[in-house]
């Protein structure tokens, strides 16, 4: 692009046209500057009550144009809506008192087939900043389980087996009660309870794990040690077949759930014959599931699980629970294949979810191990070496290994929570939604206006 | 190293290095594989995200599909291991 700038029509020398015309621009920007510290007063002054002016006016303006939305007749009109189920009483009475008793309050029944039904949660508090995560996935459909308030409990059970430090807890907990003072209202502020509610988990399994920031609290762990032995330094060593048999027990005892939930789900939302198999094909998944548990117990011995080794051998060197098990997996195949085919090809998830929490262990222990390392090059390498012979240059050192002493452990917290965060939401989503959660609900957007500049 | 020099404890240090070096090539191995799989479908599921960010849900689904490959790795190295 170019633009064709003539020749000025004056006269005199050039340098002292240019001077003015510097001049010219000095004054110009001073001008600028001024005004738009005017406008910044005058926003100061005034956007307060322009916005509230905007928000009366808007209302006013939906107030008016709301009857062009119900059919009315000369002497009357009909107003149709959704309104959750609880609050049906007292806006009906909230009518009758406005009205004078003039009108006609009734309730249609839902045809959940047919009627796209807006969903509301209806939570305990505790559970309410968990919506925003269920809404990140989907909402629930009307005649849906909502599974806001196991995840509110599940989430952060799985986030504090995973983060487990008491140090780390803490430091999590300052954050949110930082954040909390920044986040009064609105998602921020149920990110900010949802934090604080890990903090606490955090700390709870820490002193279940005896630890902090790395460190051994002096006892030994009420639950399995995550106590690392790295090189000679270090705890007992961590009880990983134990800690990894507790999290395919998690993993076993969640799919169970979801998948119990699904055949309800199914019950309560199919219809015909569809209804039945799907019904069935849940269970099938179930009991594919426990018959390979059960076939495995008979052959192998695994600590913390039951061993069914010793049942009377029955036929071909199979014992009882063999034959067991291979049988619920053959009834479960068959309930599946009757539903879908294709979803026998779909058999081998059931191994890889159920040892996909095996990354509660996995993603534990290494926040640990960096826990520890941090403490070892700070402390074991930096810090002892000095203080057995200070000196000037020594103190620097010292204050060089407390400096990474304290932002190693400030990053790892950060590293624990965005971890232990995504890792334990990844199986709510994953590993538990598929199993019954189909969501796609419409979202509840009532009619009226909501506050947020100007006072009643 | 076949003179007789070799002792008991040669052989077991060798073994557990080996079961260490095993151990680490599952879990390495397979999270390149399981970082080549998902950087694909990681790219295409945030740009389907974008354009409807109802389907976030289907679309992670989708993304951590080959992380089972990795997930694999760990337990054959903590099995190796343990």
């Amino acid at each position: 692009m170019f633009q064709q700038v003539p020749i000025p029509n004056e006269t005199g020398p050039a340098s002292k046209a240019i001077q003015t015309y510097e001049a010219r621009i000095a004054a110009l920007r001073d001008e600028i500057a001024a005004n738009s510290v005017k406008l910044e007063e005058n926003r100061k002054k005034y956007s307060g009550f322009l916005l509230a002016c905007d928000e009366l006016l808007t209302t006013d303006v939906t107030k008016a144009e709301a009857p062009l939305r119900f059919a009315t007749t000369e002497q009357s009109f009909v107003a149709e809506g959704w309104v959750p189920v609880n609050e049906v009483g007292p806006l009906t009475e909230a009518i009758n008192k406005v009205t004078g008793g003039k009108c006609f309050v009734t309730e249609i029944p839902v045809d959940s087939e047919h009627d796209s039904v807006p969903v509301e949660y209806d939570n305990p508090s505790v559970a309410r900043p968990t919506q925003l995560i269920i809404d990140i996935y989907a909402r629930p459909r009307y005649s849906e389980i909502d599974p806001t308030l196991l995840v509110a409990f599940i989430f952060p059970l799985f986030f504090g087996i995973i983060l487990g430090d008491v140090g780390y807890g803490l430091m999590l907990l300052v954050v949110a009660l930082v954040l909390r003072r920044m986040f009064k209202r609105g998602d921020g502020a149920q990110l900010v309870n949802i934090l604080m509610i890990f903090a606490i988990s955090a700390i709870i399994f820490g002193f279940l794990y005896s630890e902090f920031l790395g460190f051994s609290m002096g006892y030994h762990p009420l639950i399995f040690s995550r106590h690392m032995n790295i090189g000679g330094e270090g705890g007992e060593g961590a009880a990983i077949p134990g800690l990894l048999v507790l999290a395919i027990w998690i993993g076993i005892i969640q799919i169970t759930l979801g998948r119990a939930l699904g055949m309800i789900n199914h019950a309560r939302m199919d219809h015909g014959s569809h209804r039945t198999k799907a019904v069935l094909a849940n269970l099938g998944w179930l009991l594919v599931m426990w018959g390979i548990l059960v076939a495995i117990w008979s052959y192998f011995a695994i600590p913390y699980m039951p061993d069914l080794m010793n049942t009377p051998v029955i036929a071909a060197g199979l014992n009882l629970s063999a034959i067991l098990g291979i049988l619920m997996l053959v009834i479960g195949v068959i309930f599946i294949a009757r539903e879908n085919v294709l979803d026998v090809f779909e058999l081998p998830t059931i191994i890889s979810h159920v040892l996909s929490y095996a990354r509660l262990v996995a993603v534990g222990l290494s926040s640990v191990a960096i826990a520890m390392v941090v403490n070892y090059i700070s402390i074991g390498m930096i810090i002892e070496p000095q203080l057995e012979n200070l000196s000037v240059v020594g103190i620097i050192i010292i204050m060089i290994g407390a400096f990474i002493f304290i932002v190693g452990h400030i990053g790892n917290a950060a590293l624990g929570l965005i971890g232990g965060a995504l890792q334990s939401l990844r199986l709510q989503y994953v590993e538990f939604f598929t199993k019954f959660y189909k969501g796609g609900g419409k979202k509840y957007n009532p009619f009226g206006i909501k506050r947020r500049f100007t006072e009643e | 190293m076949a003179d007789g020099t070799m002792t008991l404890e040669m052989i077991q240090a060798s073994q557990g290095g080996l079961k260490a070096l095993g151990a680490g090539l599952a879990v390495g191995l397979t999270g390149i594989a399981t970082g080549v799989a998902e950087m694909g479908i990681g790219s295409a599921a945030v740009g389907a995200v974008a354009e409807d960010k109802d389907i976030f849900g289907l679309a992670l689904l989708l993304t951590v599909i080959p992380e089972t490959i990795v997930i694999f790795g760990l337990v054959v190295a903590l099995l190796l291991l343990f």
